[in-house]
């Protein structure tokens, strides 16, 4: 029943956000059309990459979801999770590809399941190692500082977790509000 | 229940979640758009003044509301270090580009929650400062 309610909220506020997108772009238009035209542009590239990242994470999430039930979710990355669960939320952060957009929706549905917050953080922190642009970073900034920059970056997201483990503490039961 | 009902169900209710979550995906989009076209790297430029406190929480900030492919932001903070822009700025500027994300906080915020969001975006702030302090003073030693 609540989480129905949530869906719903979470439904028209994203209507709201589209409806006051709309708007922005019909001003935009209406002052400037060739700006207008090349912000709808630049949306549409955006849209067409990450439509099929978005399908396979939707898959992925189905598979999942077909798979590992709620309570082994909750066994590998729940409060119990340990070691293990640092690791796989900071190598899945590392290894994951695509817009940070598309892996909300199942980042979201493993956190309803019973994953940890702090994991989840970890995992969005240590998305900044980018694997396959990591030697555009080293011809730009070099060697030593995209290894100092990677260590840190790894470093950080552990710590981000364990953070937010402890300030979102006794929330795990009322997260969506 | 077989696995391919199990498979079918979870099929479902992804594209039901996908459904869900497509008008805010879609308005965060258009935003996308909006601020990648409005943003030049000159603008970006014109904001750094020297100062490794004042160009790191600029570059945060510039990062923070940037949008686009992580590479951009090596590109981009790989022309402001040619041009003489610390690497504290730079650093912050590239990490922010890609743990913050300002067009993205109402999707974040209607998925995870708002202290949630809150949280992890404050915290992914202040670590862009450690981190671009501890990455040059480290860089500093080491050369």
């Amino acid at each position: 029943m609540k989480q129905a309610s949530n869906k719903k909220r979470k439904s028209r506020s994203g209507w709201i956000m589209l409806v006051l997108t709309v708007i922005i772009y019909l001003v935009t238009a209406s002052t400037e059309p060739s700006l207008a035209y090349a912000a709808l542009t630049k949306s549409f590239e955006v849209l067409k990459m990450i439509a099929p990242i978005m399908l396979a994470v939707m898959l992925l999430m189905a598979l999942i979801a077909t798979f590992i039930k709620p309570k082994g979710i909750a066994r590998h990355l729940g409060e119990e999770s340990g070691l293990k669960g640092w690791l796989l939320a900071l190598t899945g952060g590392v290894l994951s590809h695509g817009s940070t957009l598309v892996w909300y929706p199942m980042l979201s549905e493993l956190r309803e399941h019973g994953a940890r917050d702090g994991l989840i953080v970890a995992f969005f922190y240590a998305r900044a190692i980018k694997l396959p642009w990591l030697p555009v970073m080293i011809g730009y900034f070099g060697l030593t500082f995209t290894v100092v920059l990677t260590f840190y970056i790894v470093l950080a997201a552990w710590i981000q977790g364990v953070l937010t483990d402890r300030l979102l503490q006794g929330e795990h039961h009322d997260k969506s509000k | 229940m077989t696995l391919s009902v199990r498979f079918k169900e979870a099929i479902m209710r992804a594209f039901k979640t996908l459904l869900n979550i497509a008008p805010m995906l879609l308005a965060v989009i258009g935003l996308v758009g909006l601020f990648d076209t409005l943003v030049t790297p000159e603008m970006l430029h014109s904001l750094f003044i020297g100062n490794a406190l004042y160009d790191a929480l600029m570059g945060i900030f510039v990062g923070g509301v940037s949008v686009g492919q992580p590479f951009l932001s090596y590109i981009i903070g790989g022309e402001l270090l040619k041009e003489g822009i610390s690497y504290y700025a730079v650093t912050a500027f590239i990490l922010a580009w890609v743990t913050l994300g300002l067009v993205q906080l109402p999707l974040e915020w209607s998925l995870f929650g708002g202290r949630f969001t809150i949280i992890r975006n404050l915290l992914s702030l202040l670590f862009a400062l450690v981190i671009a302090f501890a990455t040059t003073v480290t860089i500093e030693l080491l050369t």
